[in-house]
């Protein structure tokens, strides 16, 4: 932190917050509100002589209120930069403070928060972790029992820049503790609060117990635990070290802690796993390693920086493997626990690979992007002959689309990320999607449909989940229905309500409507906007009395290889229990009705061609296929 | 590759029973084991977080004779604690289910109903917690009526039934209403109040606390009860009027009840108790209920002497 501050070419802004994030990629306009310190940065040398002098003393919530502080103060002494401010809350305005700093002049009540846009080519969000709150947790006494502690306070209790100076006590009555239990997993791995690992627990337990037998190796460590989780280079090493440091790991959940009243000194109630035994032991100390949960803000900052969060709330990547430091908005990067709870080695190597990311961006004077975005074709726009609209933008999960009424809406290419939702949104059919047009699409389709239409399932697949799950089934031999013929778009959003229409006018026997799980879309809200649209056709259907099952909705991930092979089985079983008079006869009732829906379709431009050209093509094939 | 199951798994057949659905969800954590008191208190071979393992590992044989299987009284105090949510009570009931269609039956020792005294009213059907008593038309000494029949593989022998019977016609080995009057009885020292304590055996877990109980002298009574629901507000007046200064009745904190609502009904029991008092002009403060939930480690003890506080302040004269 220190060098960082002192690179010329880094500007900290400490005390500021992001506010609003414009713009896209080598172009974002950021702005920040910069909060009153009522300190005047360039002029405060970090003396620290206003503190001294000022009368208000307020718990310190870097020291989890533990320790006290100032109301004009810095939170630790290694604050970087090192600048005074003022908590406007508890000061009572004694000026104690100005005068003490005398002639530097520093200290300026009059100061207000400021609002400053600056152009910024590229983001890195490295806004970390929070912590669970314990204390909803009965069973552990945390809050109730002065004993217990959180990890957080024993990293500042056993900190020689800590409030005591590194002198572990116990807070009942500041005695050193000589017997202590960890009890690892408190609200992680634990469906009622937080499902996921938060990764870094069973290796700082370790190394507090390391550290704590080190400096006493009379101390009395136990650490519970459900499973130790080592899997870095050296950690299996650090935890062997620890158990021949003769720190004790018991497998096993505790259910409870009590209390005795007198001394203090608290009872874990636990199975040893390994003796198939409750035990029963009694310590002068607990600390409770809490699951590491996403910043409170998250949510918020999400949406100030159109990035998705993935379950549980942690700021989602463009892809777990390949690219785990970008997000899913171009010139966005992450870094550290904001992306996932991660110890401080994988934190930097994500750091360090997310500025190099974004480096390139600042480097660079153009900047290659998918070529499958969307397209507006003006003159079909309703908005440029002055009717409101703006279904489209309402559909972009990326604010990609330049909407206003009076003007035919326009897309910001640099921000389009080419899921193809705007495309099916518009009722007009006034955008495209390059490479993804209605045309090639419903080129395929026939292609598909030609022969015996009404045997085949056509299965749309999203090309992030659905599509792999279909290879995976594949390459994992799970058998699935023959019949099935498979057509990729980008994501479900790009799934037309026309192309399920003319599915049908074609005579198929039944669609799937498929893609990602919701919080796997790799879209943001692409699938949420296909979901939507896939729930409007199933009842549609539904009034036209079309057979249960000839229209199937099903989000399958990249690994449900499984599920993908199922749900076609699934759907060729209504197909085989159905006589084919009657499904031919279903067929045919529905076609005026499909036929009317599409009424508009042929108008998109290229289809028509598209259907002339694939009406010679399919004879063409028909023709081959009957000569062999 | 075929993935059709011919042979139903033991796991199968306990998920296809409700409530069973949540059995693959364990990873063994142990929470449930040291929630419940069962081991501590009665069965050390008894393990939840086993028998769940024995389902998955196809082990019929040992799930059924296990005695986790028959000594869960659904109390679902491990419930709420579960980091997997599994609903480990509804669990081993269905395990439970299929010992019994197995043949298998409870190891408990349970109530019986004395015909003779019977009347077929059906009160113990309305108390017990685990619906098992049931009225029959049966034909006793030649008479064709109803008799309450008691289903030992549900009944959990917690005795709250026998406490319900106006008849007194149910009884459970142990505490039979002739076996706890005989405890009533305490050497009365004039210069000491003399108290009597009628405690759950669940409410408290830690051993310090039960001996807490032993520390007290003579004047003071334990009677140990399977559940304060057991109690009737007949057995304290009884002690009142065997001369002893005060009762203490003591159960498990609401929603900790080892017989899911037997505190629940002994809370209905002592308000009617308190009116009892007031009608027959016995001076109150002498009978109090308390609730003890499983992590109030020494609360006994402040119960104990703040009532027997209260007694003594009621003896000096004023
Ligand atoms: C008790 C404990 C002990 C640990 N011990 C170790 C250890 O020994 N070794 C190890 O490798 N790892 C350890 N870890 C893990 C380590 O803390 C994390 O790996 C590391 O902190 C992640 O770094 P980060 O920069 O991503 O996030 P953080 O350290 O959380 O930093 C994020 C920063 O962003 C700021 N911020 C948040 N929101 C905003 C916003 N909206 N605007 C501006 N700023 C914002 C926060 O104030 C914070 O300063 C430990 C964790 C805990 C809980
Ligand atoms: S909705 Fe999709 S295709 Fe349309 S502009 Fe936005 S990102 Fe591009
Ligand atoms: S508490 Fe739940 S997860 Fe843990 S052992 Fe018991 S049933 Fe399994
Ligand atoms: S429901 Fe009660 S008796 Fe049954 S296992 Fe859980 S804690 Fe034990
Ligand atoms: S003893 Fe309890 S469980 Fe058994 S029948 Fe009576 S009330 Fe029901």
């Amino acid at each position: 932190m220190v060098d960082a501050a002192r690179q010329s070419k880094i500007d900290l802004r400490a005390y500021t917050e992001v506010e609003r994030v414009e713009g896209f990629v080598g172009n974002f306009k950021v702005t920040l509100r910069e909060k009153a310190k009522y300190v005047i940065a360039d002029r405060c040398n970090g003396c620290g002589d206003c503190s001294s002098v000022c009368p208000i003393e307020v718990p310190n919530y870097f020291e989890l209120n533990i320790a006290p502080r100032k109301a004009i103060y810095v939170p630790m002494s290694q604050s970087v930069p090192l600048i005074y401010s003022i908590d406007m809350d508890a000061c009572i305005k004694c000026f104690k403070c100005v005068e003490a700093c005398g002639p530097l002049e520093a200290i300026d009540f009059s100061q207000e928060d400021k609002l400053v846009t600056e152009d910024i080519g590229a983001i890195v969000v490295a806004t970390g972790f929070s912590h669970f709150d314990p204390s909803v947790m009965e069973e552990y006494g945390y809050g109730k029992f002065p004993n217990v502690i959180t990890s957080m306070e024993m990293e500042r209790l056993n900190n020689s820049a800590g409030p005591t100076a590194g002198n572990l006590i116990r807070p009942s009555d500041n005695k050193n503790p000589q017997k202590l239990a960890f009890i690892n997993c408190v609200g992680s791995r634990d469906k009622r609060f937080n499902e996921g690992c938060s990764n870094f627990c069973c290796m700082y337990s370790i190394k507090n117990a390391v550290l704590l037998k080190q400096m006493n190796p009379k101390v009395d460590i136990t650490i519970y635990y459900m499973d130790i989780r080592t899997p870095s280079k050296g950690y299996e090493e650090f935890y062997d070290r620890a158990r021949k440091m003769g720190i004790h790991f018991t497998q096993g959940r505790p259910s409870l802690i009590t209390e005795d009243p007198e001394t203090y000194n608290l009872y874990v109630h636990s199975e040893d796993i390994a003796l198939g035994e409750v035990i029963e032991h009694e310590y002068d100390m607990i600390m409770l390693n809490t699951a590491a949960i996403p910043q409170p803000d998250q949510n918020e900052m999400s949406s100030v920086l159109n990035v998705a969060q993935s379950p549980g709330g942690w700021y989602m990547e463009y892809h777990p493997k390949l690219r785990p430091m970008d997000s899913p908005t171009d010139g966005i990067f992450f870094a550290g626990a904001c992306q996932g709870p991660k110890d401080i080695p994988a934190s930097v190597a994500q750091g360090s690979a997310a500025a190099s990311r974004a480096g390139r961006i600042l480097h660079s004077k153009e900047w290659e992007i998918e070529p499958t975005v969307a397209v507006v074709w003006p003159d079909r726009c309703v908005s440029a002959d002055g009717k409101s609209c703006g279904l489209c933008s309402k559909a972009c999960p990326y604010g990609a689309v330049d909407y206003a009424k009076g003007k035919a809406a326009e897309i910001i290419t640099a921000k389009c990320h080419g899921c193809g939702a705007c495309v099916a949104e518009c009722p007009h059919d006034a955008i495209t999607q390059l490479h993804f047009t209605d045309a090639q699409i419903l080129a395929q389709m026939r292609a598909l449909l030609a022969e015996e239409p009404h045997k085949k399932i056509l299965a749309f697949r999203c090309h992030w989940c659905s599509y792999g799950g279909a290879d995976l089934a594949g390459t994992s031999h799970f058998e699935y229905t023959a019949n099935e013929r498979g057509m990729r778009v980008m994501c479900s959003a790009r799934m037309d309500s026309d192309f399920i229409y003319e599915a049908y006018r074609l005579g198929a026997g039944a669609v799937l409507y498929s893609g990602c799980h919701p919080q796997d879309c790799h879209y943001i809200t692409g699938q949420l906007i296909g979901a939507k649209r896939a729930k409007r056709l199933s009842t549609i259907f539904e009034r036209m009395q079309m057979t249960p099952g000839r229209f199937r909705i099903a989000w399958i991930s990249a690994a449900e290889g499984d599920k993908y092979a199922r749900v076609l089985n699934e759907m060729q079983a209504v197909l085989d229990n159905m006589p084919e008079e009657q499904l031919l006869e279903e067929i045919e009732r529905l076609k005026p009705e499909v036929t009317k829906r599409l009424r508009r379709f042929p108008n998109v431009p290229g289809v028509q061609e598209a259907m002339d050209f694939s009406d010679t093509m399919v004879t063409a094939i028909t023709t081959k296929e009957s000569a062999a | 590759m075929s993935h059709e199951n011919t042979i139903e798994t033991f796991a199968d057949q306990v998920k296809a029973i409700p409530g069973g659905e949540h059995l693959e969800m364990c990873y063994s954590c142990g929470t449930c084991v040291s929630k419940c008191m069962i081991q501590q208190k009665l069965e050390p071979e008894y393990n939840p977080r086993r028998l769940l393992r024995m389902v998955m590992m196809d082990m019929r044989k040992e799930a059924f004779e296990s005695p986790t299987t028959w000594y869960c009284s659904q109390c679902d105090l491990c419930y709420p604690a579960c980091p997997q949510e599994i609903h480990i009570s509804a669990v081993i009931a269905a395990v439970k289910q299929l010992a019994v269609e197995a043949g298998y039956s409870t190891p408990l020792s349970t109530v019986s109903v004395d015909e003779s005294l019977c009347a077929g009213c059906g009160i113990c059907v309305m108390a017990c917690p685990y619906e098992a008593p049931h009225l029959i038309q049966k034909e006793v000494d030649g008479v064709m009526d109803l008799f309450s029949e008691v289903d030992e593989n549900r009944c959990m022998s917690c005795g709250i039934c026998v406490a319900a019977c106006p008849l007194g016609a149910i009884s459970r080995k142990g505490v039979s209403n002739k076996e706890i009057i005989k405890q009533i009885k305490v050497k009365k020292q004039k210069s000491i109040p003399s108290l009597v304590i009628f405690i759950c055996d669940w409410c408290l877990r830690e051993d310090d606390d039960l001996s807490i109980l032993e520390s007290y002298p003579a004047n003071v009574r334990v009677i140990h009860i399977p559940c304060s629901g057991r109690i009737d507000p007949q057995m304290a007046l009884l002690a009142l009027r065997a001369g002893i200064d005060g009762v203490l009745v003591c159960g498990c904190r609401p929603g900790e009840c080892h017989y899911q609502h037997g505190t629940d009904i002994t809370t209905c029991k002592m308000s009617l108790l308190d009116t009892m008092i007031d009608q027959i002009k016995l001076r109150d403060h002498r009978v109090k209920f308390v609730q003890i939930g499983t992590q109030e480690r020494g609360r006994i003890r402040q119960e104990i002497d703040s009532m027997l506080e209260t007694l003594n302040a009621r003896k000096e004269p004023h």
